[in-house]
């Protein structure tokens, strides 16, 4: 399992004795796998030189970022990228900031908000790479996956330096697909593996417009934070529907014209999760909030660019829940409440509370497609989970699933969780057997699954995509040292 | 139980990193970010909050395996907390807890740092933490204060090891007595009967040690019929508040901080600050006056089996969240001509000074590395002065500052009071 004298003495060459550590000591702490080794590097040299040397040793590696959980082959090297947290760039003209793989979500927010602009914060949470591809709460109009990575600096599994799109022809990081290569279907597909092989070691992400202020008025001491005001021309409500047929109705029309800054459907156990500091207050919170709520529902952000344009918004807002038979929940019109899911799903993009913190972990199945389709699946997976509940394996959460549109379509991604105790064997292996049979049925009944592990489910609904992924893979990857992956995580 | 009661909190570690950094809302920009200064200069995510736990529950589990790496992770820690306030946002779980019985445990087992059991041994030796440099009661020569052994008093001042022999600390001292009788306090000090709170000794994971000196001190304060202590510095003042209650040793003792106390004076108008200062500051919360000051809260039960982590009766988390934050802010802003202006990393998410856990000892250049950075955001406001409100903080910014060249001056809190009420 351990490196040899050489091979370890070849790597500490490169970054340092400093940055490299074999001791299996350390290895529960990344992810509980015994890894040949932890790298540090700190800039593109220093990964292609180790990359090279992983091709020379036949050492598989794997790149990571802040982490989460994940799974891990054991005898590789882990390539943990937190020296490379610089932000090189933020081009308000172009509105694009070019970072390294380090730079948390919050950090590029921070910093971008102050310049009037802002990013898609990853489901995962705003303490995860800027880098991170996927989907978030501000998917409506900051859209998701492969549409905010512009150019992009990518040391290949061979370890060549590759630099995408505009990037390939000129210094400039304003497009990923030119002039220059354009690798977008390698670089930043959202069909499974989805993750590159290799490490991006910068990347240009796109930015959006921001209408509200440099930095939101927080006060309180943790956790009790919230806002001293909510901003001008900001409104965050939660209406509910007599059936999903109309909350669906809603949502597309306020898709269509274009009026929130962020629609997320969530249920009322992820609302309670969000405004709660503990278990326990959540659980009295979820069961509260469940009886003044008519029937499923979602959450809204409006944003105004002005008095007049926020009042516009609301007004259609207003008028299309309205016409959908929708209720707001008085209890979060509370502007103490509202303040708190304002900062919530726009700085933190929720995530740890509403995944981890009741059992320690959880168990998702994403699905893109069209939204009023994909909540059907959804409906039948959280029935699914009713049995679950009932044996108190998982957490009640009233079966609920959550999702959203993208871009202010009807295209979005549905996504349901089971939140789990991990240590408890029966209540795992539950999970594991629901996962199985959903995800299958999600490919039965063809639905665009988003699981690891399952390309050729998808492939062959897609062309017989992972063939052609495959092959690909073996042209970028010969000596396979970047089997998984994990350019982005 | 030691580590082993805190199986389950472990366990609960995601992985997600967020004990690395400042609590999510309060990122304002790419700098000041980082909240734990030991992943911050390790890098290895076993030096972090969540590493830290990750490594202790694989070591329940598959039994205890010392290297070299593994102690350099446990005594490279300040023992500060701040990974269990950015943990503790979201989740519900033990963060520092577990960390401290880890490194109980690698005393308990023998598997010490030899810096720290050189500081340990002077303890046992001196009842202090620091080498005696005279009688412990020495900096008091001259002013008159009574022998709360002998004499009635209400309060005891507890001046501390640090400052009753550092003689460039000694100052601290006379100031803190010289404020307590501008405002007509009855006090007294035990002078050279004064021994260690035993609160570095714990953090260091020596808590027999610890205990020994709780129980001393507290037998001198209950033969004394004391009923209020005041300590200016924060080691001190978490020792006696929290860690002597966690132990059940403090009973109905009440425990203040000079900054607590001075605010207390002023707004009864016992205290009068009225000439001007004329400084521009910036404040630095001490760890264990701030996160670490809030009260202990008393918990015994057990996990309710099912898929939550909660608990019969159900747990309160000290998150930082009662810290004693307000109090020396107050007290700065009632000074005449001083103006304040807060650094990125405050309150309950403020940056370590470095001096914690016995990393002053263990690896000075740590120490001084994390003090730097602190000096580093304390300039960024552009203030004349960092003020704190604890002798092992001034220390520690001193030494920064030397080593750097900063302009940066650093005071403590009672210096500026006195100047303004002498």
């Amino acid at each position: 399992m351990a490196l040899s004298k050489d091979v370890y003495r070849a790597f500490e060459d490169v970054v340092g004795a400093e940055y490299i550590c074999d001791d299996p000591v350390i290895m529960p702490s990344y992810h509980q796998t015994e890894f040949a080794a932890v790298l540090l590097p700190q800039n593109t040299a220093e990964v292609q030189a180790i990359i090279r040397l992983c091709n020379k040793f036949s050492l598989p590696f794997r790149p990571v970022c802040t982490g989460w959980t994940g799974k891990f082959a054991k005898g590789s090297l882990y390539l943990d990228l937190r020296r490379m947290n610089r932000i090189i760039e933020i081009n308000e003209k172009n509105m694009y900031a070019v970072v390294e793989p380090y730079v948390i979500s919050a950090q590029l927010q921070a910093e971008l908000m102050k310049g009037g602009l802002h990013l898609n914060v990853k489901g995962a949470g705003s303490n995860c790479s800027a880098m991170l591809r996927g989907h978030g709460h501000l998917d409506q109009t900051t859209s998701g996956d492969d549409r905010n990575h512009l150019a992009i600096e990518w040391v290949t599994p061979a370890g060549e330096i590759v630099r995408s799109g505009s990037l390939g022809s000129s210094d400039e990081w304003f497009c990923g697909d030119g002039p220059g290569p354009s690798l977008r279907s390698i670089l930043t597909s959202a069909v499974p593996p989805g993750v590159t092989p290799g490490v991006f070691t910068k990347a240009a992400m796109k930015v959006y417009h921001w209408p509200g202020p440099a930095k939101f008025p927080i006060q309180g001491v943790s956790p009790n934070y919230s806002l001293s005001e909510i901003p001008p021309n900001f409104m965050a409500r939660y209406y509910s529907f007599p059936s999903v047929a109309k909350m669906f109705e809603a949502e597309n029309k306020i898709g269509e014209s274009e009026i929130a800054f962020e629609l997320m459907g969530f249920n009322v156990a992820m609302v309670a999760a969000n405004i709660t500091t503990s278990n326990e207050e959540e659980e009295e919170t979820f069961r509260r909030l469940s009886r003044e709520v008519q029937g499923p529902g979602f959450f809204v952000i409006v944003a105004g660019n002005s008095a007049a344009d926020f009042a516009y918004k609301r007004r259609v807002l207003e008028h299309i829940v309205a016409e959908a038979g929708g209720k707001s929940l008085a209890s979060l019109e509370d502007p103490r409440l509202e303040g708190i899911l304002l900062c919530q799903c726009i700085r933190i993009s929720a995530s740890i509370r509403e995944t981890f913190r009741p059992g320690g972990m959880f168990s998702s199945i994403p699905v893109m497609g069209q939204r009023d389709l994909t909540i059907q699946w959804a409906i039948g997976a959280g029935k699914a989970k009713e049995p679950l509940i009932a044996k108190g394996l998982i957490v009640d959460d009233g079966g609920a699933f959550f999702g959203w549109g993208v871009e202010q379509g009807h295209l979005g991604k549905t996504e349901i969780f089971c939140k789990f105790d991990p240590q408890n064997p029966e209540a795992k292996a539950a999970v594991e057997a629901w996962h199985k049979e959903q995800s299958t049925r999600a490919f039965k009944e063809r639905y665009f699954a988003l699981l690891a592990g399952q390309d050729e489910e998808i492939g062959r609904g897609l062309s017989n995509y992972h063939i052609w992924w495959n092959e690909i893979q073996k042209e970028l990857d010969p000596n396979r040292v970047s089997p998984e992956g994990g350019a982005l995580v | 139980m030691g580590l082993e009661q805190y199986k389950g909190d472990m366990e609960m570690c995601c992985r997600c990193s967020t004990c690395k950094f400042i609590p999510m809302q309060r990122v304002s920009g790419h700098d000041f970010v980082n909240v734990c200064p030991s992943i911050s200069r390790f890098n290895f995510h076993s030096y972090s909050g969540g590493g830290r736990l990750n490594i202790g529950a694989a070591m329940l589990r598959d039994g205890f395996q010392y290297t070299d790496r593994l102690l350099d992770i446990v005594y490279n820690c300040q023992m500060c907390g701040a990974c269990g306030v950015s943990c503790n946002y979201a989740m519900d779980m033990e963060v520092l807890e577990p960390i401290q019985e880890f490194r109980i445990r690698c005393v308990a087992d023998g598997k010490t740092h030899p810096a720290l059991d050189k500081a340990i041994a002077g303890l046992r030796a001196h009842g202090s933490m620091v080498p005696p440099t005279g009688k412990r009661g020495d900096w008091a020569i001259g002013l008159g204060l009574k022998d709360a052994t002998r004499e009635k008093v209400d309060v005891l001042y507890h001046a501390g090891c640090l400052t009753s022999y550092d003689p460039s600390l000694q100052k601290l001292a006379r100031a803190t007595a010289k404020i307590l009788q501008k405002a007509g306090v009855n006090f007294g000090i035990a002078g050279d009967a004064e021994i260690c709170c035993g609160g570095r000794a714990y953090q260091m994971g020596y808590q027999e040690d610890f205990l020994r000196q709780a129980r001393e001190n507290m037998a001198l304060i209950k033969q004394a019929g004391i009923k209020t202590v005041v300590t200016a510095c924060a080691e001190g003042y978490q020792a006696f508040k929290v860690l002597y209650d966690k132990f059940k040793l403090r009973g109905d003792l009440e425990v203040l901080h000079i900054s607590e106390f001075v605010d207390r004076l002023i707004q009864e108008g016992r205290l009068k600050p009225r000439k001007k200062v004329g400084l521009s500051v910036t404040y630095h919360d001490p760890c264990r006056l701030g996160r670490l000051g809030e009260p202990w809260v008393h918990w015994e039960g057990k996990k309710v089996p099912g898929d939550r982590f909660v608990f019969d009766p159900p747990k309160t988390y000290r998150r930082g969240t009662h810290g004693v934050y307000d109090p020396p802010r107050n007290v700065l802003k009632s000074l005449p001509g001083v103006t304040l202006t807060e650094m990125t990393r405050i309150k309950e998410y403020a940056w370590c000074c470095g001096a914690g856990g016995g990393v002053s000892e263990s690896n000075p250049e740590f120490a001084q590395w994390t003090a730097r950075e602190r000096i580093r955001e304390a300039e960024s406001t552009g203030a004349e002065a960092l003020v704190t409100a604890c002798s092992w903080c001034e220390k520690a910014f001193d030494e920064a500052i030397r080593e750097t060249g900063s302009a940066l001056k650093v005071y403590d809190i009672v210096e500026l009071v006195e100047a303004a009420i002498s």
